[in-house]
């Protein structure tokens, strides 16, 4: 029997291509105050950097408890589906802990493989995606998870934020703490390392170098390759995002592009302003990783 | 009163003598600024040097010459303050290594001390530059040694040396061309003159020398004539000349550590056809491949070499390329340093010894406590999981430090934002000694020590401060505030520290310094025509603009430095900065160079209302 796939809220696929391809979506949740939402369930993006504008302290997220994963698996495995669980990179959160806690309920019942995914929004979220045609088309649990963590390792991260504050604040900076807290305007080029964690690749003075620090990044990486893009950005002022996008699209022959945004809870984390670029070579491979 | 020979104690009383008559014409040295800036401070860095020797000198008290001579060289390199201070330093230092053992002084000694002071004096500049404190002391120096012979009485022969002096600095500004331009003599070699004045005052009566009348600006007192037609002086090593401290101390540097072993020196007489192709430039690159400390004069025929050299074959072979070889002499420091370190009372002083706490324990503890964030959870339920350091680098000791100088509160709190651990408050009116150098580079438990000087005229304190540490330390030599800021955003803690140190230096050749002040003299500098108190715009080295209007001064400044238009112009305000003039200048900025990004912060330097960073890529 085809293989359920199973992701978290934070890996900022869009709805429309979640439902068309049967993901199971656990959310995680944000607190403003006392309120708490569902991340990417109802509280979508744009609404989220409404209120984050106008709240005056930073909103909390929660990890799913094991329950949330313990049910939808338990339903699947039921069904006699094996299940692959897709997640958050466990260094920035615990519900990779969760799932594997859900798994360990039902030992012996069934297949569940839980993947740490070491990597965040749709950096991961492209590897859902992948994983669900596959298994539409019959792949093997084993070819599924052998694809996608060869795709993980193929694809490049950079990620550039308006502001180091809100990874301080939440503790996720990583190696990038060094950079915290500079009073001069340095623009940190950010990705996620094997171990999960963020790293900075390089830093810049101002945007405009930043910009052009990850153009030659990506020339060092790919050269003249054709390329697949995924941008994720947080919606609101967008005119960094579209300047950087439109500079690279300009210069690279980019054969696929998708653009998606940045949920609540990524974005409680990397604040407003935060642009993230996967990039893989688009020889790798006929297929595409999004909509 | 006739002497012919002089125990330690009379020398230390020469000395102070001489320090005292240095310390009193400070101010006047001071004013023979080459740049008609309100910086000048040659004279109080000379005179804070050796008031710093005659104190050391003071508190261990001396019978023999030999040893006194060491004690005030110690006291000298400690306490020594700015270029000028360093050389000065570096002259005694050379002095104390002829006269070592000795009980008393001749003038023979006396002379043959001079000479090895001017030859340490010179092998320690890596650009030595001819019409400063190092011409004056080796012409002063030259002469004393000729005289040996004939004259043995001790004043007579001193007051000789000091007119020899005062006659090369009145020549200074012939062989130096900024100081004829300004039209003053070089203000380290009248700080040299003022002390050898000191000494022979007190040589030939027995106290200090009277107080000498100023004499209508002309600082060379006494014999030498010329003198009145200068406005006397200059920074001996003005702003751009390189010179830099390679070597001292050598009793506290590790054997192995001495990178370029042999000392070697060489004449080269040129043959016909070398004659025209031999170029000094091209010759000195090659050394500079794999040796320090080049001093390279060409006298036409002849080209005098010396060099420190890992390969000194290599060097020999070069220079054959050339003609033939002379008067080889290579040595290897090495074995001379063992041969320093050998007697027990010779070690490094207690001082010196390392005072780190275990660096392991005490950088585990202080990590310990800093390296995870002091996070109030904000995050509810959704915690790393245990086990977890947020920070992987947590526990490792750190690799470097980083000392900066540099002036003003918010220079400092930027400089720390960008990873500075010590920042030492001074470089503009007040240079750090080499001692306060080094107690900065001391503090810090880490492997390795950046300094960044921050200015040109700290730049020979730092180099004597690195030899003196017990752990390596690279001086970065930036000349400003901007080029230290530069150097730190290319650092980065994961690299290496030749890594490091070849981005930095990259990072400060991609930045263009602006400095506003305020003349303190009428002169034309730079085909620019400058009165008193007008405000002058100041690029990199030279001036670019002067006006009575602070926000026209800062223009002409800021259109002279921002070449494409769209570089990051940074503007640090100091003492005397204007709100209004700000607004106005980021408002003409933002309209005159839409592609530029610019950046305000409050630095607070004293006597530059403004400081410009001008970053290209």
């Amino acid at each position: 029997m085809n293989a359920a796939i199973v992701t978290d809220s934070t890996a900022d696929i869009p709805r429309d291509v979640r439902e068309r391809l049967g993901i199971d979506m656990i959310p995680l949740k944000v607190h403003f105050g006392e309120q708490s939402y569902l991340d990417n369930v109802d509280l979508q993006p744009a609404q989220f950097y409404e209120k984050l504008k106008a709240s005056s302290e930073l909103p909390k997220t929660s990890q799913p408890s094991p329950a949330d994963f313990y049910e939808v698996f338990s339903r699947h495995v039921q069904a006699g589906r094996p299940v692959i669980s897709i997640h958050l990179s466990s260094a920035f959160s615990g519900t990779y802990q969760s799932a594997l806690l859900a798994k360990s309920m039902l030992e012996g019942e069934g297949d569940v493989t839980v993947i740490d995914s070491k990597s965040a929004s749709y950096g991961f979220g492209m590897l859902a995606v992948e994983a669900a045609e596959m298994a539409r088309r019959g792949a093997s649990v084993r070819d599924i998870v052998d694809r996608i963590e060869r795709m993980r390792k193929e694809t490049k991260l950079y990620f550039l934020v308006d502001t180091l504050e809100y990874l301080h604040k939440g503790g996720r900076i990583g190696k990038a703490s060094a950079l915290f807290g500079t009073l001069l305007n340095i623009k940190p080029i950010l990705t996620i390392d094997d171990e999960g964690v963020i790293t900075p690749l390089d830093k810049a003075r101002g945007q405009k170098r930043a910009f052009a620090r990850i153009a030659e990044m990506l020339e060092a990486e790919f050269g003249a390759n054709p390329l697949q893009l995924t941008a994720v950005v947080t919606p609101g002022d967008t005119a960094m995002a579209d300047e950087l996008i439109g500079m690279l699209q300009q210069r690279f022959d980019i054969r696929r592009f998708f653009r998606s945004e940045i949920g609540p809870v990524i974005g409680t984390h990397a604040g407003p302003g935060t642009v993230g670029l996967f990039v893989r070579s688009a020889s790798l491979d006929g297929q595409e990783t999004g909509a | 009163m006739t002497r012919r020979s002089l125990n330690g104690a009379d020398w230390s009383a020469m000395v102070l003598a001489g320090s005292d008559h240095l310390a009193r014409h400070a101010e006047q040295v001071n004013e023979l600024n080459v740049f008609p800036v309100p910086d000048g401070d040659t004279g109080t860095n000379m005179s804070m040097t050796m008031k710093a020797g005659a104190e050391e000198l003071r508190r261990k008290p001396q019978s023999e010459i030999g040893r006194a001579a060491e004690v005030l060289s110690k006291g000298l390199l400690m306490g020594a303050r700015g270029n000028s201070g360093v050389i000065l330093s570096q002259l005694f230092r050379g002095f104390a290594q002829a006269v070592a053992g000795q009980r008393e002084l001749t003038v023979p000694l006396f002379a043959a001390g001079l000479q090895q002071g001017v030859d340490t004096a010179y092998k320690s500049v890596v650009k030595p530059v001819e019409g400063t404190i190092l011409t004056v002391a080796r012409e002063a120096a030259r002469h004393g040694v000729a005289l040996a012979r004939r004259t043995a009485d001790i004043g007579e022969w001193m007051q000789q040396v000091r007119d020899k002096a005062a006659e090369t600095l009145a020549r200074t500004p012939d062989m130096l061309p900024v100081l004829k331009q300004v039209g003053v003599v070089d203000s380290g070699g009248q700080g040299l003159v003022y002390l050898y004045e000191g000494f022979a005052a007190y040589l030939r009566s027995g106290a200090s020398a009277p107080e000498s009348g100023r004499e209508g600006g002309a600082h060379v007192s006494g014999a030498g004539g010329r003198s009145a037609d200068f406005r006397a002086a200059s920074g001996a090593l003005a702003p751009g000349s390189s010179a830099a401290v390679r070597q001292s101390a050598q009793s506290k540097i590790d054997t192995e550590s001495i990178r370029f072993p042999y000392d070697m020196e060489f004449f080269i007489r040129k043959t016909a056809s070398a004659s025209s192709r031999f170029s000094e430039a091209a010759f000195r690159k090659e050394l500079e491949k794999d040796g320090d400390s080049i001093i390279l004069i060409d006298d036409g025929d002849i080209v005098k070499v010396h060099v420190h050299s890992r390969r000194p074959g290599d060097v020999l072979n070069a220079a054959l390329a050339y003609g033939e070889l002379t008067n080889l002499h290579i040595l290897n420091m090495r074995d001379q340093h063992r041969d320093l370190l050998r007697p027990a009372d010779e070690r490094p002083r207690a001082e010196t010894e390392p005072e780190r706490p275990g660096a392991w324990g005490e950088a585990l503890g202080v990590e310990a406590a800093s390296g995870v964030p002091a996070v109030e959870d904000p995050f509810g339920a959704d915690r790393l999981p245990p086990g977890q350091a947020p920070h992987p680098n947590a526990y490792e000791i750190a690799a470097f430090g980083i000392v900066a100088v540099s002036a003003g509160e918010g220079n400092g709190k930027l400089l720390r934002s960008l990873g500075v651990d010590v920042v030492i408050n001074g470089g503009q009116s007040m240079n750090p000694s080499t001692e306060d150098l080094l107690e900065a580079i001391r503090s810090l438990s880490v492997e390795h020590v950046f300094v960044l000087p921050n200015n040109a005229n700290v730049l020979m304190a730092a180099e004597q401060a690195a030899g003196l540490s017990d752990r390596p330390v690279t001086v970065i030599p930036t000349r400003s505030v901007p080029q230290g800021l530069a150097a730190m955003f290319a650092f980065r803690e994961e690299d290496s520290a030749s890594l490091n140190k070849e981005r930095m230096l990259r990072a400060i050749d991609r930045v263009a310094t602006g400095q506003i002040t305020r003349a303190v003299r009428d002169t034309r500098m730079d085909g620019v025509d400058i009165r008193s108190g007008q405000y002058i715009g100041i690029k990199d080295k030279s001036i670019v603009a002067a006006d009575d209007d602070l926000g026209e001064a800062c223009r002409k400044l800021l259109a002279d430095l921002i070449a494409a238009g769209d570089e990051v112009v940074t503007i640090l305000t100091g003492e005397g900065a204007e709100e209004s003039v700000t607004e106005e200048l980021l408002a003409w900025l933002e309209d005159r160079y839409p592609e530029a990004e610019i950046e305000r912060h409050e630095g607070g330097q004293p006597l530059y209302p403004y400081w410009f960073m001008i970053e290209s890529d």
